[in-house]
């Protein structure tokens, strides 16, 4: 499948001089669910603000959808209302005071009309479950309704990409669920969703896609099914092995569940497990350690 | 947030909110409110000008169920600078030739200064029941009606935002200094204070800076434009405003 972003050896650094990213080079598949996986301060969020134009590297380039990004106002106009962007905190990205008002100020600079703008929001708020606080001034919400009003604002646009930095950062689980399930539903219309994360489990489970980052470099793209070959690129973003991971290969370890394929989920590996289970001892079960590159071969 | 009920941002956008007469038009208030305000110089003795003022809080109070409580305490501040600056009308402090400091009434000069507070306290009133039965979005679909120059629009929809976003951070780190003894002693709440300010500044830059990219990747050319809300009764809300400003301008004209 062809990739809808291709970064080839983007060089990026910060108005301070540290470097943002370096010789990074990745392509995300279209259609497809990537997640960005890396340390605090490994490039994670710069590298998305390229993908929309937000920030112009130094050296190398940035393509969408097969076209090299065209950084004058008309280009930008174009990338971005293909690539919309949620943002980590949401109070940098509302700034009106009520909620429909933000969420019409995409569609509104589409130039598109009042009905179908107004026919948007409806539809965006709905998606999120924010409906039912359409009136509601921005400050009186929580910290995860604003942030669900923030992906509304993009979806009101209609992307055919959505990136989002950090999306469960700051949100309980329940919340969470109801996202990763609005981002499935998004990935079967045929958006492609690009997503930044420190969380390896929610990712594993997932994606389709795991790209890794450490110091500005992109040090390795694989399949999340591919990802027990890829021991040497978690070690060197500094990521661990999911749990269920460590849990199945554990279990394997212990003759319970067969060693492949490898299950993508906790909830999964425990609805794999034999209701009888005539190997088990009474040896304590010691899941892997979490440091990347100890997996069993 | 819960410092925030300190603002009076805050209680005025909780009553223009949360009261039975938020999804009226706002054209209907805004006429009433100036019916209001014109009938508070038409009235031609103090007790008329009050009793316009009378009821504007009435209106507010019983007609759109803001909370008493709420209404007092937003206009509590004003109020009180309008009655201190009658009380500065009749009395003045001035040096007397042996240099000693004397006060001075003007009680020749009582029935005009009732007058015009009583006056100014029905102005306020008048603009209370606009401002407390409407939310700021409806107030600025309003004025893009008016055709208020798109410049001031902007700015006050950022304005209204940051009050909220930086009282926050405000109380937030306000909060952190108070945990680490930053207000221990005036020395201490002196550097705190200072450094508290200076916070607040690079977070003002960074924050336009996030405000900016925000609106970029949302396709923005420099405007901020939002969906009107849509009043499905604007016309009937505003034969009614019509109508009631009319009662209270004649209210005010025949009050003794």
């Amino acid at each position: 499948m062809s990739a809808m972003f291709e970064l080839r050896q983007v060089d990026y650094r910060y108005p301070d001089g540290r470097p943002g990213l370096q010789a990074c080079s990745i392509s995300l598949r279209r259609a497809g669910r990537h997640a960005i996986l890396g340390p605090n301060g490994s490039g994670k969020t710069t590298l998305l603000q390229h993908l929309n134009g937000l920030l112009r590297p130094a050296a190398g380039a940035v393509h969408v959808d097969g076209a090299l990004m065209d950084y004058g106002r008309r280009g930008l106009q174009a990338v971005r209302q293909q690539v919309g962007m949620v943002f980590q905190n949401p109070d940098r990205q509302l700034f009106s005071a009520h909620v429909y008002e933000d969420v019409s100020f995409g569609p509104l600079n589409l130039g598109l009309d009042e009905a179908t703008v107004r026919q948007r929001v409806a539809q965006a708020l709905e998606a999120v479950d924010m409906a039912a606080h359409a009136d509601r001034p921005v400050h009186e919400l929580s910290f995860g309704q604003k942030k669900r009003v923030c992906i509304a604002g993009v979806l009101a646009m209609q992307p055919r990409a959505l990136l989002l930095d950090e999306p469960m950062a700051g949100l309980d689980m329940p919340m969470q669920t109801e996202l990763a399930a609005l981002l499935d539903r998004l990935h079967a219309q045929g958006v492609t969703v690009v997503l930044s994360s420190h969380d390896m489990d929610f990712a594993y489970r997932w994606a389709d896609d795991i790209h890794l980052m450490a110091t500005g470099r992109c040090v390795g793209s694989f399949a999340a099914t591919a990802l027990a070959q890829n021991t040497d690129a978690l070690g060197a973003a500094a990521q661990p092995l999911p749990t269920a991971v460590r849990l199945h290969t554990a279990l394997a370890g212990r003759g319970l569940l067969p060693a492949h394929p490898l299950l993508r989920s906790v909830e999964d590996v425990l609805a794999a497990l034999p209701l009888s289970s005539p190997g088990l001892t009474s040896t304590p079960l010691t899941v892997a350690s979490p440091i990347a590159g100890k997996l069993a071969p | 947030m819960h410092r925030l009920h300190r603002l009076l941002a805050v209680w005025i956008e909780r009553a223009a909110s949360h009261n039975h007469w938020s999804r009226v038009s706002p054209r209907a208030k805004a006429i009433f409110a100036l019916a209001a305000l014109v009938a508070a110089y038409v009235a031609q003795t103090p007790s008329a000008a009050l009793g316009v003022a009378l009821v504007g809080v009435l209106v507010v109070w019983r007609g759109a169920g803001v909370p008493l409580r709420w209404y007092l305490r937003v206009a509590a501040g004003p109020l009180g600078f309008l009655l201190l600056s009658g009380a500065s009308l009749l009395v003045s402090v001035a040096w007397e030739s042996g240099g000693t400091l004397a006060w001075r009434t003007a009680p020749h000069a009582l029935s005009e200064v009732a007058m015009v507070t009583a006056r100014s306290v029905a102005a306020l009133s008048a603009l209370l029941t606009l401002v407390l039965t409407t939310p700021l979005a409806h107030l600025m679909a309003l004025l893009r009606q008016l055709r208020l120059p798109e410049i001031l629009l902007d700015l006050m929809v950022l304005c209204y935002r940051l009050i909220f976003v930086f009282s926050e951070s405000c109380h937030d780190t306000l909060a952190a200094q108070t945990a680490r003894l930053g207000f221990s002693s005036y020395g201490r709440s002196m550097r705190s204070l200072g450094l508290l300010v200076g916070s607040l500044a690079a977070q003002v830059a960074l924050r336009a800076r996030g405000l900016q990219w925000a609106a970029d990747a949302r396709c923005s050319d420099g405007s901020l434009r939002f969906l009107t809300p849509h009043f499905a009764h604007a016309r009937r809300d505003t034969t009614i405003g019509v109508l009631a400003g009319l009662g209270l301008l004649l209210l005010a004209r025949y009050l003794p």
